[in-house]
């Protein structure tokens, strides 16, 4: 995200009736850019090229499921955060999503709009975090290289 | 109580265990199968409710929000903003939202009751192609997205028959048929009259039955899921509440990767009448 954008939070689910209403409420409540998709393989495309802050998923859905979606994002953008939100109550799903996937928040349906709200500020802070401290941690990278440079030119120089 | 007819050639059981009454067997079996449809039911359920909920919360908050604007509005004496506006579109598709979430709801309601419907103990004229109908909605939960349905209903007289074993008896190979396929596929449920007779045809696309569990796949305990998943108990009630319970038949075709058709036959007029 550049400073001035808005956070992008990605929704993902087969019922359209879902993306519909967390839209609504996301509109009425923030200023996020909102992308919704109901075929997740769509959703898997657009990961590769648009950075995003939050990815939230269903799980159930056909051709691709919530945590393949969400295993795809995390090799895309290692950095964005990922929710599932899922009506399918299984135990079993949710350890394999919080173990393999490296799940951010696991939410259940029907969801509660003010819970969703937090879980999607708290993970867009957190990706900006993230990224910033990627970013500073780059730039150290560089840094320290270059004072390696110097460091090499003056030994060269002196000896 | 269901008329039993004498149990020459009903289903094999245990030599060793007492054979339960088969009417109990088949009650507690039905009710196990709608357990174990709980989850996908609870699936879709619980989506058209988080819609509804969320689009609950929006509008009251939309409400508050428009309330502020016109007021302001009117004490600026300027018409209201293009936000009020953009706030009534959105809360006209939420209406549409709801809508659609409340028929799903009722659809798989519809679908829970016909099947749980008190043991009734008498012969109903049914609309068969109804019962499939509403069985199919309950399958469908299952099925999602994974699985096409295509439906083929043939005109059908009312037929004589219990219908909740009936349903029994196509939720069964309806699910079944989904277990068949691995992946996506599709299954088709057709219907049709024969001399007397209404035929129900229900077809996947799944994996077949292996020549060598043909013969087998009616008798009770015999079960090629894994434990948990299959009780073997099914297709033997299927086919005994097809032919021992009803006076019909089932038979199928089975081809290894093409798929599997059951072909069920209900006499339209049930035989104990006919008497």
């Amino acid at each position: 995200m550049a400073n001035n954008a808005k956070p992008a939070v990605m929704i993902v689910d087969d019922e359209d009736m879902v993306i519909t209403s967390i839209r609504a409420f996301l509109r009425l409540e923030t200023e996020y850019q909102i992308y919704g998709f109901t075929l997740p393989e769509e959703a898997a495309q657009f990961l590769e090229t648009h950075p995003l802050e939050v990815v939230v998923s269903d799980y159930l859905m056909p051709k691709m499921n919530g945590l393949d979606l969400l295993a795809k994002a995390k090799l895309c953008q290692p950095e964005a955060a990922r929710v599932l939100l899922t009506g399918h109550a299984d135990k079993q799903s949710a350890i394999h999503a919080i173990n393999d996937v490296g799940l951010y928040q696991y939410l259940e349906k029907p969801w509660d709009n003010q819970q969703l709200l937090l879980v999607i500020q708290s993970a867009i802070e957190r990706t900006t975090l993230l990224r910033s401290l990627k970013e500073k941690i780059a730039a150290l990278d560089t840094a320290h290289s270059s004072l390696k440079d110097i460091q090499a030119k003056l030994l060269r120089a002196f000896l | 109580m269901i008329d039993q007819p004498a149990q020459t050639g009903g289903p094999p059981r245990d030599a060793g265990a007492p054979s339960p009454d088969p009417r109990q067997v088949s009650e507690l079996y039905r009710m196990a199968a709608v357990g174990r449809l709980t989850a996908s039911v609870i699936h879709e359920i619980n989506t058209p409710i988080g819609s509804i909920r969320s689009n609950n919360e929006v509008l009251v908050r939309s409400l508050e929000t428009l309330v502020r604007l016109l007021r302001e509005a009117i004490e600026k004496g300027t018409p209201p903003t293009q936000k009020a506006i953009e706030i009534l579109e959105t809360l006209s598709s939420l209406g549409s939202v709801d809508k659609i979430a409340c028929e799903r709801i009722s659809a798989v309601i519809r679908g829970l009751k016909t099947f749980v419907r008190v043991n009734e103990d008498q012969i109903r004229k049914t609309d068969l192609n109804a019962l499939l109908k509403d069985t199919l909605k309950l399958a469908g939960c299952e099925y999602r997205r994974r699985i096409q349905l295509v439906e083929e209903y043939g005109e059908l007289p009312e037929v004589e028959c219990f219908p909740h074993l009936l349903n029994q008896v196509f939720l069964n190979l309806l699910v079944n048929a989904g277990q068949a396929i691995e992946g996506e596929g599709t299954v088709t449920v057709r219907t049709r009259t024969e001399d007397g007779w209404a035929q129900v045809s229900i077809s996947d696309t799944g994996k077949g039955i292996l020549p060598e569990h043909r013969d087998r796949i009616f008798k009770a305990g015999f079960t090629t899921k894994p434990v948990g998943e299959g009780t073997g108990l099914g297709l033997a009630i299927t086919r005994e509440i097809v032919v021992d319970t009803h006076r019909g038949s089932i038979t199928f075709d089975s081809e290894a990767g093409v798929g599997t058709t059951f072909h069920v036959r209900i006499p339209i007029l049930h035989p104990r009448k006919r008497i």
